[in-house]
């Protein structure tokens, strides 16, 4: 039996974040087909979003309309989600990783008596079920665990899974009737977002892709280089000691024995001689590149693919390669 | 307020890791097991939050078997917990982490929470369930990923800040509530020699534990793997940047698989 999937969607912008669509995209490979995938929205947004999903062949959507969505906590969201996944004959619910889909699936999980995992790097069904595999103890390890009972919830960790392709299709939009909330999930309020968050956020520690920059970078003003391509690969900037004492950029983003641990699934280090102090903070990442001129650098003694060569030339090349493949 | 703060035991962050014989899970054999380390920054948000409104007490519930879990408990109290409830789970296979959580849920129906704390995930498993899914079983609200967790006794609510993908969210909730805690306004203290002592008679009530039925989801381990030893890093030959551009991007998604 393949299982019959509910795909939580979440907008940015009026579109389907990466997140959402790679939860998309892999809710296809899981069901099969497409007529196996059920499209689900939340919001004022909702409706007019709908052909989100028809992009990638899914017609079948659910969608639970109101502002009392809009700002809400996850938690307002989860009974419209576990109603939309029932009156569809879901036995699956997928949702992007990202801090509502994480803080969605265990409430969803709870509700709906299933099974859950969060922070899937692959998935597979299998006789009935469904096998997943997740990093584990900070991506020092990884694991395999069955999902046993009739139904399962699954948050995949961001950037694990490729988009859909596109195969457009004429949605079907149907309301899920809304059901009525405790007063506790009414009366939390959001007061105010701030457009950056300062060092709260899912931050140096908890990225999956780690892009750092050392002392081959030669100046502050060419640590651009890093950021635009931490930004083309979803990442998170680190740097070594060398670039946070002469204050090129501040400590927090030190990588380190002083600074912080990272194990992400992706480690790039550019310019980076591979200190020891600085080994030890990113020794546990799954995979490690390094970038760096000379041939005879430590960190190529730690890394699984190196690129010996002038960074000033081999990075923007890589940041257009990135943002090529990606479609940005 | 009565603050319940959630604890799980967790290998020592030195431990070197090792798969049990039958290659299925974790070994446990011979680690060292800590309070996990958001778990220590809920503890010590209860007990901030306890200092600042009078009249509060701090209850320390755990799910998990003997005897690391009585051992985190009275870590707990040696903090400055005055309860602790231990619901005697099993040791193999380790429960999931939302078998865990209705486990505790079962636990706390009938002790007084205004607040429920607890670290956003474990520093083992990493799954950050446990908050959520008891926010649902015990139908109150829950946040994940908070910070700056306050109590503003004028008008009665909690504020909190939150990261998000979109920027930093502030917000205010009345109890009861649950909250997955990310950091407290201070590292966490270290308990006193006396109070280590005391903490070792300390009552601790226990609760039986009875497996779920079989409709009821759970997660069983089948594998646990450790990377391989590194072994130098395979060099990219290219002749132009934009090549070794290509061939990395290539390696990265189609076997090492790291980004779509």
């Amino acid at each position: 039996m393949t299982p019959r999937v509910l795909v939580v969607g979440e907008l940015a912008g009026g579109h389907l974040s990466g997140a959402s669509l790679e939860a998309l995209g892999s809710a296809l490979s899981l069901a099969g087909a497409a007529s196996g995938v059920v499209g689900f929205l939340a919001g004022s947004g909702a409706r007019a979003a709908s052909a989100e999903f028809g992009r990638y062949g899914v017609s079948d959507l659910r969608c639970a309309e109101g502002t009392d969505y809009d700002s809400g906590p996850a938690a307002r969201v989860a009974p419209a989600v576990v109603r939309a996944a029932t009156d569809a004959g879901a036995d699956t619910i997928l949702v992007g990783g990202t801090t509502f889909g994480r803080d969605l699936i265990g409430r969803l999980a709870a509700r709906w008596n299933a099974a859950a995992a969060a922070g899937v790097t692959e998935l597979r069904a299998e006789g009935g079920g469904v096998r997943v595999r997740r990093p584990v103890f900070g991506g020092r390890a990884t694991e395999t665990r069955r999902l046993e009972g009739p139904r399962r919830v699954l948050a995949l960790r961001p950037h694990a899974f490729p988009l859909p392709p596109e195969a457009p299709v004429e949605v079907r939009v149907s309301p899920v009737a809304v059901e009525e909330t405790t007063a506790a999930l009414r009366s939390a309020k959001r007061t105010a977002v701030s457009a950056v968050s300062s060092g709260s956020g899912p931050g140096l520690t908890d990225a999956t892709i780690v892009v750092s920059g050392g002392r081959g970078l030669r100046s502050p003003e060419n640590f651009r280089l890093i950021e635009e391509l931490a930004q083309s690969l979803g990442a998170a900037v680190g740097a070594s000691r060398a670039v946070t004492d002469a204050g090129w950029r501040p400590t927090s983003l030190q990588v380190g024995q002083t600074g912080k641990a990272v194990s992400p699934q992706l480690y790039v280090a550019v310019g980076i001689s591979g200190a020891i102090q600085h080994l030890v903070g990113m020794v546990s990442s799954r995979v490690i590149v390094a970038i760096n001129s000379d041939p005879s650098a430590p960190i190529f003694k730690v890394a699984d693919y190196g690129i010996v060569g002038d960074l000033f030339e081999v990075v923007p090349a890589l940041t257009a390669e990135v943002r090529r493949v990606r479609g940005l | 307020m009565e603050i319940v703060v959630c604890v799980k035991p967790v290998p020592e962050s030195e431990t070197r890791l090792r798969a049990a014989s039958d290659g299925m899970s974790f070994d446990p054999e011979g680690v060292k097991f800590v309070l996990a380390g958001y778990d220590e920054s809920a503890v010590e948000q209860a007990l901030l939050l306890k200092e600042a409104v009078p009249g509060s007490k701090v209850h320390a519930v755990a799910f998990g078997p003997p005897p690391r879990t009585e051992e985190v408990l009275r870590a707990a109290i040696a903090l400055g917990c005055d309860l602790a409830t231990w619901v005697e789970g099993p040791a193999e296979p380790s429960p999931d982490p939302m078998t865990a959580a209705r486990a505790l849920a079962r636990a706390l129906g009938p002790v007084p929470h205004d607040l429920v704390l607890c670290g956003k995930q474990a520093g083992d498993d990493e799954s950050g369930l446990v908050a959520a899914a008891l926010g649902e079983l015990l139908d109150i609200v829950d946040f994940g990923f908070v910070v700056d967790l306050r109590w503003d006794a004028a008008r009665s609510c909690l504020t909190f800040r939150r990261g998000t993908e979109a920027g930093e969210e502030h917000w205010e909730a009345p109890l009861p509530a649950v909250i997955g805690l990310q950091q407290a306004w201070n590292d966490p203290r270290t308990a006193k020699l006396p109070a280590i002592l005391k903490s070792r008679r300390a009552p601790i009530a226990k609760v039986p534990w009875t497996p779920f039925p079989p409709d009821v989801g759970r997660s069983v381990p089948e594998k646990f793997e450790l990377p391989a030893p590194r072994t130098g890093a395979r060099l990219i030959e290219y002749k132009t940047p934009l090549e070794a551009a290509e061939k990395l991007v290539r390696i990265l998604r189609e076997e090492a698989k790291v980004f779509p």
